[in-house]
């Protein structure tokens, strides 16, 4: 490919890549505003398992213990004496590791954020070297207008010895 | 060799190097993450006896209720008893299998008078009073049933399947927590060695 095509394509690549960024910094950093105690009460139950049914929140489960917990986040919501991570770590205390929805970021449990990450870095680089590699293999291929312009040159450079 | 022949691509051999490394990391990962999940426990589901909770040695939560012939409960004024509180649910089918047991306890424990244990049974939340009621008239039972309309007190203990029982010494501190059903001898040995210990410190 020449120079003239890649400086052509990659404004385009550029564009993309700034517009998926700020939209993605847009949404991340966008406030929602505050939160209804119904909204709070819906947020932290919808981020805690149900303690004795799979695969169930404590938002959706019909579990007895899991009605008590909608009660007391109620009940602490209200209150307002407790930040929603607060509460949610008080449920897990009582309940253990297990209705932890989001893995901490802490600890051993914060692999489950940073195996991810740490693998589509991996990948990514890993890509960037093996497309370099297939490219430069493809480019040592020498195709049929490459003989062709060797065997001009050995031509002519015969023509000039017999000269 | 002719001059048309086409020149092969070197193999690297860095690319052959770096392969196996790359395959035992993943197959380590993936190893790891067997081992963490089928170590795992799947929950208090397969829990059934002694087990534990973050509120062994540490004063019992505030429990303040009513029972359903409507006195007001409040668990830190029964500092200085013995207190067993069973976690019930009427609908239960572990809960209502254990009953005649909790029956023999609780009369075991009247037959030592004052220093005998003090049994609560502690209800879940929207479990149906009139059937609670009923249940206790046809089975036995005239140790009070305490209200948790609010769920309060099954989180504060961390109950989430019943029966689970808890005993709570004199000085209102929470030393045991059994998870499933519990027979009358099992818990009278338990409230016993609980004694022994207090008892001993």
């Amino acid at each position: 490919m020449s120079s003239a095509a890649n400086l052509k394509r990659w404004p385009g690549w550029v564009l993309l890549f700034l517009v998926v960024a700020c939209f993605l910094a847009y949404g991340t950093a966008k406030d929602a505003g505050p939160l209804t105690p119904e909204q709070r009460v819906e947020e932290i139950t919808k981020h805690i398992a149900c303690p004795v049914c799979d695969g169930e929140t404590v938002y959706e489960s019909a579990n007895p213990a899991s009605a008590a917990i909608r009660a007391e986040v109620k009940a602490q919501v209200a209150a307002g004496l407790r930040s929603d991570d607060e509460i949610v770590a008080y449920v897990v205390q009582q309940f253990g590791e297990q209705t932890q929805l989001l893995p901490k970021a802490s600890g051993f449990d914060a692999l489950v954020w940073m195996l991810p990450a740490a693998a589509l870095v991996c990948a990514g680089v890993g890509l960037f070297f093996a497309f370099r590699r297939w490219k430069r293999n493809a480019d040592a291929i020498p195709d049929d207008d490459d003989r062709a312009m060797v065997e001009k040159a050995l031509a002519a450079e015969v023509n000039l010895d017999g000269s | 060799m002719s001059d048309t022949e086409v020149p092969v691509a070197p193999v690297e051999p860095a690319r052959r190097r770096v392969a196996p490394f790359v395959v035992l990391a993943v197959v380590v990962v993936l190893a790891a993450f067997f081992v963490v999940l089928a170590t795992s426990s799947s929950g208090p589901k397969d829990k059934v006896g002694i087990v534990d909770s973050p509120l062994l040695g540490r004063v019992a939560p505030t429990v303040r209720s009513t029972t359903l012939d409507g006195v007001p409960f409040d668990l830190a004024r029964r500092k200085g008893s013995w207190v067993v509180i069973n976690f019930f649910n009427s609908t239960c089918g572990p809960c209502r299998a254990e009953h005649p047991e909790l029956v023999k306890f609780s009369e075991q424990q009247q037959g030592f008078g004052d220093s005998g244990a003090e049994l609560y049974t502690m209800l879940q939340i929207n479990n149906d009073i009139d059937a609670v009621n009923k249940f206790f008239s046809d089975n036995g039972g005239d140790w009070p049933i305490v209200r948790d309309d609010d769920g309060t007190t099954n989180v504060a203990f961390g109950v989430a399947l019943v029966p689970e029982t808890f005993i709570v010494n004199p000085d209102g501190v929470v030393v045991l927590r059994w998870a499933g059903e519990i027979d009358s001898d099992m818990l009278s040995r338990l409230v016993q060695q609980q004694r022994d210990i207090y008892e001993a410190t």
